[in-house]
């Protein structure tokens, strides 16, 4: 078999130009790879047909920018025309949208490939991608091991060089933390930065699409054509178009970097602990300013994001009444009845505990109460963090607290898959940019990641840090490759 | 009723705004067209899709509240209420709870000579729901209205009796129409009442009761009166009022209990996430506050300083084109003017059912026709001749005059001729005229009339009869 897939984007590229080989080699490599790991479950639906007939299209096609032809994978709570969109839901099984997300409208503008909807949590609840209505998809590093989540089926096919490029979306970590799980990078960009019309919404004012990819440099690269406002979106933020790739290589010395506390606490496995002080180390070594910091409210973050986004999922998940679209269940004896067992039988367990509790935390007097006091403090952590950027470049941290776990532990503990992302919350409470980037290994070679966060829209300058990192570990990222252990 | 009680109401308005297109999403609001076209995918609530906010209608909701003298929020965001309902495809209602667009306001009513203000609570923007229809175990549902900007008026309870509600209604829909905000049509939905009316003893206002979707404007008058009374009867014999939703039948002049309201409905009420605060910057406000209409009561002013009588002014308010007409008009005898219109042109219309702006009656052309009128250059018959040609033709009166042949005699020789021919041939009102009979004049200016038909100046015949009449 080829291994076109392998190489760098750059390297497709030319061969693409050369036409030394066609988009088309692409699209059945992509799809050998599929069908070699189907044991991991990545994927919820294949748009194997239209995949080919599309790169047969793009032979006549000029290849016109880096992107040209390559395979990626979407995440299934991104809504694509005429392909099933399930968010891994019972719910949705049969769903076929009617529009395109803005996202793909632009993945297609650049004649990107889709190759199908990737495995995640049901509507992406979830850190393990368990609550998939599909199974869950498996840690390419060790298949006993879960890729963590809600976007474990990107994160997984990354993980594994099905393809190259993969989008997530993050709510509460649901990109950076699998990307720590399955050693690749994974980045949630500010709140506002890219489109969020046609991403289904799990808690809208911390949803946020993002790119998922083999390194870097890639992850600008996509992250490059994902950008911009929408009308579409009021919440999508106007900016001047930037190249995301452009500090990619330059020097870190006197770069200033805090290190939150917290982040270094107890909470954190030891093995964590030791390979993110070492990274400490070498980025002091390497002419970097290194401090310890304390950003208020930080440990209160999760209990804030389970008020917050339970709550406007409880709101958001409502259209969901078997009337227009989805699962409806058979001969209602009334309307209520309709309502009743169509969610009742549709949705999956931990969805209906969320929707139970936001409901729950948003009736009468429990708005004042909680919600409208969450987003008080929340706004508090977005003001400290904010004192923080005044001094400091960059935030660093570990991404998780422990590496990827078995797949059968801990699948009844509903708080232990929030404290999985205490470490990447605080990033979506604040609305900053935060991602993922591998730094090494566990004893049982299991991935372990560092969390770079920046100030609002300075994503060019977390892939500068990112990509020095990269370079001077320079560290096998592919599972059993070659050169593995 | 018991003249202990004294009843309170207030009511909750619904109007639909006049916009092109839907609130939160950008396709057509259009009454009347087939059900289920005027939809894309946001109003259908897939998922995945966000609102927009249609600035348009935002504007509109403006000047509603500008117009009813509220406060305005400047920084002011949507809400979202939850609940289960079919005609509710996202499962909540965008619309502004705790930061409407306008607050405090009030609304100037007058009953039997008494002048009064009547508060407005506040005044919001929200989207209507789909319109459904049950026909044996079936429903339907028709999209087209889903999404449809509204805009909820709610009164303080103010109002304390059937007059003062009606005059309240009729004042408010006056006040929309003129504003273009909303056709105001509640037997098309677009504009929809509840009455809340309650009855107490004491200071204290007793518990209330809601009244939906009331079919009229004099219908909210009856309510008023039967829900009072009701309530009066209920507490007269030991009873308690409840909260509780109700309809009113016209037939038997009854208000009839729907749902008794359950304790704290609970619309878990949070502030919609995917539409960011929006601010109206003063600029704007003060914008669209100059390019106001004219409104009502301003228009009624003017109308009786220029001599109107209260009854043809009402009627020129009742018929916002014409009085629309007259604006920038203000110059010309506003008297004559409003006899034109609200006579021959009226009339005119009715019969060919068109709209003044749909004729090419021009508003040059219009005050040039009063202005010979009042300067009595011509009569009034003259102008019942060329009526049809100025609501038809480009031409001036001028030239509308002379096409027809109708000639004004305003040539004094010739006028003088006739004159005196009239005179010598009624040789007893001359008697008449000496021994100072003024009807004289109006018989002799009668008979040349009838001998020009009409078209003799009628200033110059006065003029010339006096000088003629003295001669002998």
């Amino acid at each position: 078999m080829s291994k076109y897939l392998d190489k760098s984007i750059v390297e497709i590229n030319e061969l693409l130009k050369k036409k030394a080989i066609r988009p088309i080699d692409l699209v059945e490599e992509a799809f050998a790879r599929i069908e070699e790991n189907k044991d991991l479950n990545c994927f919820i639906t294949l748009n194997k047909e239209e995949a080919l007939e599309e790169a047969k299209k793009l032979e006549n096609v000029e290849v016109d920018n880096l992107l040209f032809g390559i395979p990626i994978a979407i995440k299934d709570n991104i809504s694509t025309k005429d392909l099933r969109t399930t968010c891994a839901s019972k719910m949705l099984e049969n769903y076929v949208p009617i529009y395109d997300a803005t996202v793909v409208q632009k993945i297609k503008d650049k004649h990107m490939i889709m190759i199908g909807k990737t495995n995640m949590d049901e509507f992406a609840m979830g850190s393990t991608s368990r609550t998939s209505y599909f199974d869950p998809p498996k840690n390419p590093w060790n298949r006993e091991k879960i890729t963590g989540g809600s976007s474990g089926g990107s994160a997984a096919c990354i993980s594994a060089r099905i393809v190259p490029f993969a989008l997530g979306s993050d709510t509460g970590g649901s990109i950076r933390q699998p990307a720590s799980y399955t050693g690749i990078v994974g980045m949630k960009p500010t709140y506002g930065r890219i489109s969020r019309y046609g991403l289904v919404a799990f808690a809208s004012s911390l949803d946020q699409i993002g790119p998922m990819t083999r390194n870097v440099y890639e992850n600008a690269l996509l992250l490059n054509s994902l950008v911009g406002r929408d009308a579409h979106d009021l919440t999508s933020v106007p900016r001047e178009e930037e190249d995301f790739t452009r500090l990619i290589g330059k020097d870190i010395r006197g770069m200033k970097i805090g290190v939150p506390n917290y982040f270094l606490s107890d909470i954190v496995s030891k093995e964590i602990l030791d390979q993110t002080n070492e990274m400490i180390h070498l980025l002091r070594e390497k002419g970097a300013t290194v401090e310890f910091i304390d950003i208020d409210y930080i440990e209160n973050a999760v209990t804030l994001y389970q008020i917050i986004a339970m709550g406007e999922a409880s709101s958001n998940l409502a259209r969901f009444d078997g009337v227009r679209f989805g699962y409806s269940t058979e001969n209602p004896e009334s309307v209520e009845d309709l309502y009743r067992k169509t969610r009742k039988e549709g949705f999956g367990k931990e969805v209906k505990r969320r929707i139970m509790v936001g409901s729950y935390l948003l009736s009468g007097d429990n708005a004042v109460t909680y919600y409208n006091k969450a987003l008080q403090i929340r706004d508090d952590i977005r003001k400290s963090f904010q004192k923080a950027f005044e001094t400091y470049d960059l935030i660093i941290g570990p991404t998780t607290t422990t590496v990827a776990y078995n797949l059968d532990q801990d699948i009844d503990d509903p708080i232990k898959s929030f404290l999985d992302d205490v470490l990447v919350i605080p990033v979506n409470m604040a609305g900053l940019p935060g991602m993922n980037v591998p730094i090494g290994f566990n004893k049982d070679h299991m991935p372990i990641g560092m969390h770079i966060i920046g100030n609002s829209f300075e994503e060019a300058k977390m892939y500068q840090l990112a990509s020095f990192i990269e370079k001077e570990l320079d560290l096998n990222l592919v599972p059993g490759g070659d050169a593995c252990e | 009723m018991n003249k202990e009680y004294q009843v309170t109401a207030g009511t909750e308005v619904h109007c639909e705004l006049k916009s092109n297109t839907k609130m939160f999403s950008d396709s057509y609001n259009n009454y009347g067209t087939f059900a289920n076209t005027n939809i894309n995918e946001i109003d259908f609530a897939y998922p995945g899709t966000l609102p927009t906010v249609n600035a348009y209608a935002v504007e509109l909701a403006l000047k509603a509240a500008l117009a009813l003298n509220c406060k305005i929020n400047k920084k002011m965001h949507f809400d979202r209420k939850n609940y289960f309902y079919p005609d509710l495809p996202k499962g909540y209602q965008i619309t502004q709870a705790r930061s409407p667009i306008g607050v405090d306001g009030y609304l100037e009513i007058e009953v039997d000579g008494v002048i009064k203000k009547i508060g407005i609570h506040d005044i919001h923007i929200e989207e209507d729901t789909c319109k459904s229809t049950h026909y044996k175990d079936k429903s339907f549902l028709d999209f087209n209205r889903n999404g449809v900007p509204l805009i909820e008026i709610v009164s303080e309870p103010d109002l304390k009796s059937d007059k003062e509600t009606v005059a309240y209604l009729e004042k408010l829909r006056e006040t929309l129409l003129y504003l273009d905000v909303s056709d105001c049509k509640i037997e098309e939905g677009s504009m929809r009442c509840d009455v809340n009316v309650s009855v107490s003893k004491t200071e204290k206002l007793g518990t209330r009761t809601e009244t939906k979707n009331v079919g009229s404007i004099s219908s909210a008058g009856m309510v008023v009166m039967a829900e009072a009374k009701r309530q009066v009867e209920e507490l007269e014999r030991g009873r308690e009022i409840r909260e509780e939703t109700r309809r009113y039948d016209e037939k038997t002049n009854q208000t009839i209990l729907m749902r008794v309201k359950e304790v704290g409905n609970d619309y878990r009420y949070f502030p919609e996430p995917d539409i960011p605060f929006l601010v109206l910057e003063d600029d704007y406000i003060e914008k669209v506050k100059e390019n106001l209409e004219i409104l009502p009561d301003e228009r009624r002013k003017l109308y009786l300083e220029k001599g109107i009588s209260l009854v043809n002014a009402n009627k020129l308010i009742q018929n916002k084109q014409l009085s629309d007409f007259l604006l920038g008009m203000e110059d010309i005898d506003l008297v004559i003017a409003s006899n034109l219109l609200l006579g021959d042109i009226s009339a005119y219309l009715n019969k060919t059912e068109k709209n003044l702006e749909d004729t090419k009656l021009t508003k040059e052309r219009f005050s040039d026709l009063v202005e010979k009128l009042s300067k009595k250059e011509i009569t009034n018959k003259v102008f019942k001749d060329i009526l049809v040609e100025l609501m038809e033709t480009d031409l001036t009166v001028q030239k509308i005059i002379e096409s027809k042949g109708i000639e004004t005699i305003s040539d004094e020789s010739s006028l003088r001729e006739i004159v005196n021919h009239i005179i010598e041939e009624n040789s007893e009102s001359v008697q008449d005229y000496k021994s100072g009979r003024d009807r004289a004049i109006k018989y002799l200016m009668g008979q040349i009339m009838k001998e020009t038909k009409g078209s003799a100046n009628p200033s110059l015949v006065n003029q010339l009869l006096i000088e003629e009449l003295s001669k002998r």
